[in-house]
């Protein structure tokens, strides 16, 4: 175990700063990839329905695709984003031919968290390294401990759609 | 190369960022160690009918319960601490967490004993677990840790040099190359420290009971606690949420780690 700690000693009247955070674990392509590693084809659909009747905003729109080996279809594939907290979060969700979920990835994850960060404080923190180890935020606040993220959101999204494939793609696809 | 994975499990983002592995065999690794993470949910969650918590709450007051062996590890783990901090962290204050309404009323055969303590859970080598006493055991404060130790342990059989799990406050890394954490709480402060292979927990008092008085921790409290394993730094912020950074010392020079708490009056000071 090695410890180094790089903590703001005595925090003071500061100004504030915004911090965003984003990372990105797969694209779409990635993870179409790794849910259907047989597939030959993922053919966009339109689907065609009233998001009110799936319990969603009237502007939601997610992509839809269709999984194909040659002519048979593997499943269903879906990209769709959900704001978390205050924080926005992509993902893709696989449903395969008996409706059942089969993957579920967070694509990406973004936040400008309520988060305030005070300016002099967060400044200290990297003194003695400012100089030489240029921070930038993206590649060092890859690991932030605490991130109170919601999933309940995330949850909701993956509901919506179920539903939309259950009353909308099931139907088509019979 | 390094790939990244992130699910929603344990009420949370759980990440997990390995380097040094081919592609394939990394998305092989990653995929056992989230298979294992919930795992540890199903055994160790207060709130799923299934799991061993809730097999114990719905159990007759003193018969021995069969649990899986890492709910075993997790219950030794926590007694440990109960026993070097006196009870400031003890895994059975679940009923006074219902009775304030933070954890909901679990199906059970008894009502708890509000005498009972950490010392009336008795375990027996064959991995059963009995209750001498009526009492509710809540893992919240230490089963995510273990879900990242044990993530961790996963990917390090399957070979990778490098990498790092976080779910939510709870975070280890693995590796010979130092990185940099940053410590994240509702006040917004982030302190920040540099890590090889150790595990950092945060916590803030929402939520926490002292574990020998029962009263809720000092309210807007927040800490962060390094250790050499994730559930270990879990449990040690509890004690440090309810007896201070000072007043742990000597507990977190047992388990040989290192705290940082937070107050208005002095910001962030670190006890090592």
């Amino acid at each position: 175990m090695q410890v180094r700690w790089l903590i703001p000693v005595g925090v003071g009247a500061a100004s504030v700063v915004q911090v965003a955070h984003a990372t990105q674990y797969l694209t779409v392509e990635q993870a179409q990839r790794a849910a259907y590693p047989q597939a030959t084809a993922f053919v966009s659909v339109r689907a065609d329905f009233d998001p009110a009747t799936v319990g969603a905003p009237a502007a939601w729109s997610p992509h839809v695709w269709q999984a194909r080996k040659g002519d048979e279809s593997l499943g269903w594939f879906f990209a769709d984003a959900v704001i978390g907290k205050s924080e926005l979060i992509n993902y893709s969700l696989s449903v395969d031919v008996h409706c059942a979920v089969t993957a579920l990835e967070v694509l990406e994850y973004r936040e400008a968290h309520g988060g305030e960060v005070r300016l002099a404080p967060w400044r200290k923190q990297f003194v003695g390294k400012t100089s030489h180890d240029p921070v930038t935020l993206s590649q060092d606040i890859k690991n932030i401990s605490g991130a109170t993220l919601s999933c309940r959101h995330l949850t909701e999204g993956v509901r919506r759609l179920l539903k939309l494939h259950e009353r909308v793609l099931a139907k088509a696809a019979e | 190369m390094s790939v990244q994975r992130a699910r929603p499990v344990l009420g949370t983002l759980v990440q997990m960022r390995v380097e040094g592995l081919g592609e394939a065999a990394a998305l092989r690794a990653i995929e056992v160690a989230f298979a294992e993470v919930t795992a540890v949910h199903r055994c160790m969650s207060f709130h799923e009918p299934l799991s061993d918590l809730s097999r114990l709450h719905r159990a007759p007051a003193g018969t021995s319960v069969p649990v899986d062996a890492r709910t075993r590890d997790v219950l030794v783990c926590a007694r440990e601490v109960a026993a070097a901090s006196a009870g400031v962290f003890d895994p059975t204050i679940a009923a006074s967490q219902v009775a304030r309404g933070w954890l909901p009323q679990p199906r059970s055969a008894f009502t708890p004993d509000p005498c009972a303590n950490w010392r009336d859970i008795e375990l027996h080598d064959d991995a059963r677990v009995r209750l001498r006493r009526p009492l509710w055991i809540d893992l919240g404060g230490i089963a995510k840790g273990y879900a990242v130790d044990r993530a961790v342990e996963i990917l390090l059989e399957a070979g990778a040099p490098q990498g790092c799990v976080n779910a939510g406050g709870d975070l280890r890394v693995f590796g010979p190359r130092a990185e940099r954490i940053h410590l994240r709480t509702a006040a917004g402060y982030l302190p920040t420290l540099e890590l090889a292979d150790a595990a950092v927990a945060g916590s803030n008092s929402a939520g926490h009971v002292h574990g020998r008085t029962r009263a809720a921790a000092r309210a807007g409290a927040s800490v962060g606690v390094v250790a050499p394993s994730c559930m270990l730094a879990d449990a040690l912020t509890k004690v440090v949420l309810a007896a201070g950074a000072a007043g742990s010392a000597a507990v977190l020079a047992r388990f040989g780690a290192q705290a940082c708490a937070f107050d208005d009056a002095s910001g962030w000071r670190v006890a090592a």
